[in-house]
């Protein structure tokens, strides 16, 4: 036992020191080589321009990077939501009992499979590169889709001036929408009656939708109200902000604990706590001791930080509504070629996909749907025949089958690897930088070169890629659970 | 397999007693394409759809390989780039003996692990029938000429005979499946023998005066010998294996696929100069040093009646291994190599008491110990010995060859870090699980290219002064210790699928917890988590595509950067990342294919 402790003490030791000797080690040879660490990066302006995003000349370091962590979600979510509906239907087709789609799907998914989503990216940015010239009236349809060497231009939808006042009422729609569709829903199970939950949950939304395109105006009043929630949140001192985040630690540990000591209690009492359980528990306090360090002590700016965004937020939301401010809600507008210097060039209107941003898409799609197609092939697999069979036995039709019977077990094998997918989708994005795409990781290596600031560019990488990890985890975790069977 | 002949027996009695044999449904291609194709208005739609998908896809795809304007010369004049980049001409018979080595391997083992795979004629007959079904498309579908085409058409009529003949005539028929594998490999190296392919005229982007040969002609007398060091040793093995005990061939063969990269890389391909009056004063003292004291040592250690003092002496040693190691970084000057040794024995020292116990088992650990220490002394002298091949930049290797050197280094390194990682998590002690799921789930939740980037580039500021890590060799590393976070999520899974009932029973035979979890444990979880690791493999084989990223020349870059970037091939990007792409899938796929088969083999998902 005591050797034991003592082992891991003493490893805990050797990490440490091993790690404070690489640190020193590093410490002395940035100083040897006249670079001293620091974030000032952050705010001087970098001097670089970007591929493409919602800025590409960017002021300052920080307003860089985030331009690439828009840019980084922005493919990771279109690639999410493409890449699910290809690999669900290829999945499906794999089981399917006609030979020729049946082989098809298992072609796609063997070639796709086995060959490296870095080759695959290049190649398709190749292709891309063989497309026709941009030219003026260029493409298969003018004006309407624009094929072209440098990208593919679509029409576009996009919120326009009264959209956040119209998004109020849908909101409250959405809302009536919901208590709508669960009294049908509980009418339903207990008379036995069809009632149409859901379609008349979705028709009460889209009526207030349409009428939300005549009322919105009325909305405006809103805007006044945020302006002045920010202001109030603009005047909390930052001491208040440090306690309320210290007691919302302090409490989150003293939750676990207690939920902690809960599972552990059985009918006689206590159950005797092991070493390992009184570690957790001390673990668990030292853990929220740390964080109040944290936000007091180590990094202050934090809370201010917190102040400052949200009050910014307000503000935000505040300039998007004005009392009778008419406007459409949606807007669209077609893609156009102009003439910027010596050649032509897509204009800013309209959807353009560019050749980078296209190439790292078809890659990330394609790849990530085989893999997605072999998990959802073998959900449906997990879900036992029986199960089809007495569904049709109690006379419920095939689609009802499927929806109620068949998708809600097979979902629950197939959404932990699928959780995996996401998150590799969202880290293979990285490969951006190998086409140009100013994602994260091109844009932070361009400000590297620029600035010489490897390190803290490095560590802002993992600390995005690590919260986008923890994020798609809990989302995933949150559906899990209610996924879960209900145990006795 | 005998539950079958069984049944076969019992139906040809049912003949001879005169009953009826049950009844064989109606079959024939009209029947299977009703039932597979046109079961319903749905699925002949499908069917329709489908087959208009194929023949685009394919018709375009062959149109586009064989096409006029396909600048596959690219390829053709640059094989020799592409797989050992600008490894010296004259010197390049090193590249083939590391490739023999690796086939007599290869042969070896196939004798030694009795691979007596078979193959009905059935079967060989409709991988007949599936090479014709190929040729047929490619004739239907590529823009040949007429000529090419009716040679096709020939080809694939002998080859529809012979799957007719198989299939009906010889339907029982078994071949090993080991002499369709050399048939093949023979037919493939006879063909060098025959067509000259390849061409020679464009070396390193310059244009070259043309020289005689072609890639075929230059290569077919090396691959004829590679192929019949891969048979001679087939039968060696088959003639020795009966005479040696079978756990000691199968150790030794292991031992030496775990050797055959550092040897291959280190030892051949890196030709070092070894100086012998530094060998005889210095190195060889040394080992002999360690062996004789080591193995005392050890001998203590191991009895069995040590008890605890043994562990604390083995403390000590790592202990004191572990200052001696850090002294030197405060200026106490010794050899590596004697660091590396203490440590070594330290942990050497640290297994004792799980092999404590009979003689003729401590024997075996001394032997062990010795072996060891010979083998890490031998390495580290060649690798601290200066190459002497000449070549262009810093590094030997570039290419195909890199590509293979950094996936199977990382594998070898990330495993026993990957299992200490997974071992680390499931243990009942906080601080070393706290660590482990620490540094797992960093190292899962970023790219591995932030992580390259970080071992490219910063790496070598964290080093103390003097010591200089290649780019080669950190992006290694970086990639074993991002592989081993993976690989020790997939053995986790295994450790987790061991019942109680096991650790009870060894604990009940008085099993310490070293000896539970490496003769109990360890060899029961790898044994399940065979198919996730398989997959990691592929997945590192498939990552190693990233080097290109941090500028190395690795497979891909020589194709996408360097043969694409030659003034006589502008524009071949397309042809060479196909190759790449092709080369790449040849290799997962059969691993991806093998693992299926071992798995069968292990009978997984059957107990």
């Amino acid at each position: 036992m005591v050797i034991k402790w003592i082992s891991q003490v003493v490893v805990l030791i050797l990490v440490v020191v091993g790690l404070a000797f690489f640190a020193a080690q590093a410490g002395s040879n940035l100083r040897a080589k006249n670079i001293d660490t620091s974030w000032r990066f952050l705010s001087v302006n970098p001097g670089i321009q970007l591929g493409e995003g919602i800025d590409v000349n960017p002021e300052t370091g920080a307003r860089a990077l985030w331009v690439g962590m828009v840019n980084t979600i922005r493919v990771s979510v279109v690639g999410l939501i493409l890449a699910t509906i290809l690999g669900t239907i290829i999945g499906v087709a794999r089981l399917s009992k006609n030979w020729i789609v049946n082989k098809l799907s298992t072609t796609y998914i063997e070639i796709i499979r086995n060959v490296p989503l870095l080759v695959q990216i290049l190649f398709w940015a190749a292709v891309i590169s063989n497309w026709p010239e941009l030219t003026h009236g260029a493409g298969p349809i003018d004006g309407w889709l624009i094929i072209t060497n440098k990208g593919i231009g679509l029409p576009r939808i996009f919120p326009s001036i009264g959209f956040y006042q119209w998004m109020v009422v849908v909101i409250v729609g959405a809302y009536v929408g919901r208590r709508v569709y669960n009294k049908r829903e509980t009418e339903r199970e207990e008379t036995g009656r069809e009632t149409h939950a859901l379609v008349s949950g979705l028709g009460v939304v889209l009526a207030f939708a349409a009428v939300g395109l005549l009322i919105h105006p009325v909305f405006g009043f809103l805007g006044p109200v945020f302006t002045a929630i920010g202001d109030f949140v603009g005047g909390i001192p930052v001491f208040v902000v440090q306690l309320l985040l210290s007691a919302a630690m302090v409490a989150a540990a003293a939750l676990w604990i207690k939920r902690f000591l809960d599972n552990l209690r059985t009918p006689a009492g206590l159950a005797k706590l092991t070493d390992d359980d009184i570690f957790r528990i001390v673990f668990a306090g030292f853990a929220a001791l740390m964080g109040i360090v944290l936000v007091f002590i180590v990094w202050p700016g934090l809370s201010a930080w917190l102040i400052h965004s949200s009050r910014d937020f307000f503000h935000f939301l505040g300039d998007k509504f004005e009392w009778l401010r008419t406007g459409r809600p949606l807007d669209a507008e077609r893609p156009a070629i102009t003439q910027t210097g010596r050649f032509p060039n897509f204009s800013s209107s309209g959807l353009v996909i560019t050749k980078a941003f296209g190439a790292l898409l078809f890659g990330v799609v394609l790849y990530t749907a085989a893999f997605i197609a072999e998990i959802v092939r073998a959900g449906i697999l997990a879900v036992p025949k029986g199960q089809t069979e007495a569904a049709g036995a109690l006379g419920l039709s095939r689609g009802l089958a499927l929806r109620k019977v068949v998708l809600p077990q097979a979902m629950r094998v197939i959404l932990p690897p699928m959780g995996n997918q996401y998150l590799n989708l969202v880290k293979n994005t990285s490969l951006a930088i190998a086409v140009g795409f100013a994602d994260l990781v091109q844009v932070g290596q361009t400000l590297y070169n620029q600035t010489g600031r490897t390190l803290e560019v490095v560590a802002i990488w993992m600390g995005f890629y690590l919260a986008m990890s923890l994020l798609i985890s809990v989302i995933v975790n949150f559906f899990n659970v209610r996924l879960r069977i209900v145990e006795r | 397999m005998d539950e079958k002949r069984e049944q076969l027996d019992w139906v040809a009695a049912a003949e001879v007693e005169g009953e009826k044999p049950p009844e064989v449904p109606p079959h024939g291609p009209v029947v299977w394409a009703r039932e597979n194709l046109f079961s319903s208005v749905g699925s002949g739609i499908l069917t329709v759809a489908g087959l208009i998908v194929a023949l685009g896809f394919f018709k375009g795809m062959l149109g586009y390989i064989f096409g006029a304007d396909r600048k596959w010369d690219a390829v053709a004049t640059n094989l020799r780039l592409y797989f050992t980049q600008a490894y010296p001409e004259d010197q390049y018979v090193r590249v083939w003996v590391a490739v023999g080595v690796a086939m007599a391997l290869a042969g070896l083992s196939a004798a030694i692990w009795r691979a007596n795979g078979r193959i009905t004629g059935y079967k060989l007959g409709g991988g007949s029938f599936g090479l014709a079904g190929g040729l047929l498309t490619l004739l239907l579908l590529s823009p040949f000429s007429w000529r090419a085409r009716l040679i096709y058409l020939l080809v694939a009529l002998v080859f529809i005979g012979i799957g007719q003949y198989l299939r009906s005539v010889r339907p029982k028929l078994e071949v090993p499946a080991l002499g369709v594998i050399v048939g093949t490999l023979a037919v493939l190296v006879g063909s060098l023998w025959v067509v000259p392919y390849g061409k020679h005229t464009f070396v390193d982007g310059q244009v070259q005066p043309p020289r005689p040969g072609t890639v075929a002609m230059t290569t077919k007398l090396p691959w004829t010998v590679m192929l019949l060091v891969m048979i001679v040793a087939y039968f060696v093995g088959k003639a020795v294996r009966d005479k040696v005990s079978p756990g000691l061939a199968k150790g030794l063969l292991s031992a030496g696929w775990m050797l055959l990269l550092p040897i291959d890389y280190f030892v051949i391909l890196r030709d070092p100069a070894l100086d012998y009056g530094q060998v005889f004063r210095v190195d060889v003292p040394i080992f002999l040093a360690f062996a004789v004291a080591g193995s005392a040592i050890l001998w203590w250690l191991s009895s069995p009646h040590r008890g605890e003092i043994g562990r604390v002496v083995a403390g000590a040693m790592v202990i004191g291994a572990g200052v001696f190691w850090l002294a030197a970084a405060f200026g106490l000057s010794v050899r590596q190599i004697v660091r590396i040794d203490l440590v070594m024995l330290a942990v050497v020292a640290l297994a004792a008491p799980t092999f404590a116990g009979e003689k003729a088992i401590r024997r075996k650990f001394i032997i062990g110990w010795v072996v060891i220490l010979a083998l890490v002394n031998y390495l580290a002298m060649m690798v601290n010995t200066p190459s002497t091949v000449d070549v262009p930049g810093s590094f030997p290797l570039g290419g195909f060859s890199l590509t293979l050197l950094v996936a199977s280094a990382t594998l070898m390194m990330s495993f026993p870090i990957g299992l200490i990682l997974a071992l680390g998590r499931t243990s009942k002690m906080p601080i070393f699980r706290l660590l482990s799921t620490t540094y797992i789930e960093v190292i899962r939740g970023v790219p591995l290219i932030t992580i390259l980037i970080f071992f490219k580039i910063i790496l070598n500021l964290f080093l103390p002064d003097g010591m200089v890590l290649g780019n080669e060799m950190a992006a290694i590393l970086g990639y074993s210790l991002f592989s081993a976070a993976y690989l020790a999520e997939n053995v986790r899974g295994g450790l987790q699928s061991i019942r109680k009932g096991q650790y009870e029973a060894a604990a009940a035979l008085g099993m310490s917890t070293p000896q539970t979890t490496s003769f109990i444990v360890l060899p029961q979880a790898l044994r399940a988590v065979v198919p996730p690791l398989v997959s990691g493999v592929i997945a590192t084989f498939k990552e190693t595509s990233l080097l290109f990223i941090i500028g190395l020349f690795d497979f891909l870059r020589i194709g996408y950067v360097v043969v694409g970037g030659q003034t006589a091939f502008v524009g071949s990007q397309r042809e060479n990342l196909l190759f790449v792409a092709f080369i790449y899938w040849i290799i997962t796929f059969s691993i991806s294919r093998s693992s299926v088969q071992l798995e069968k083999k292990l009978g997984l998902g059957e107990r």
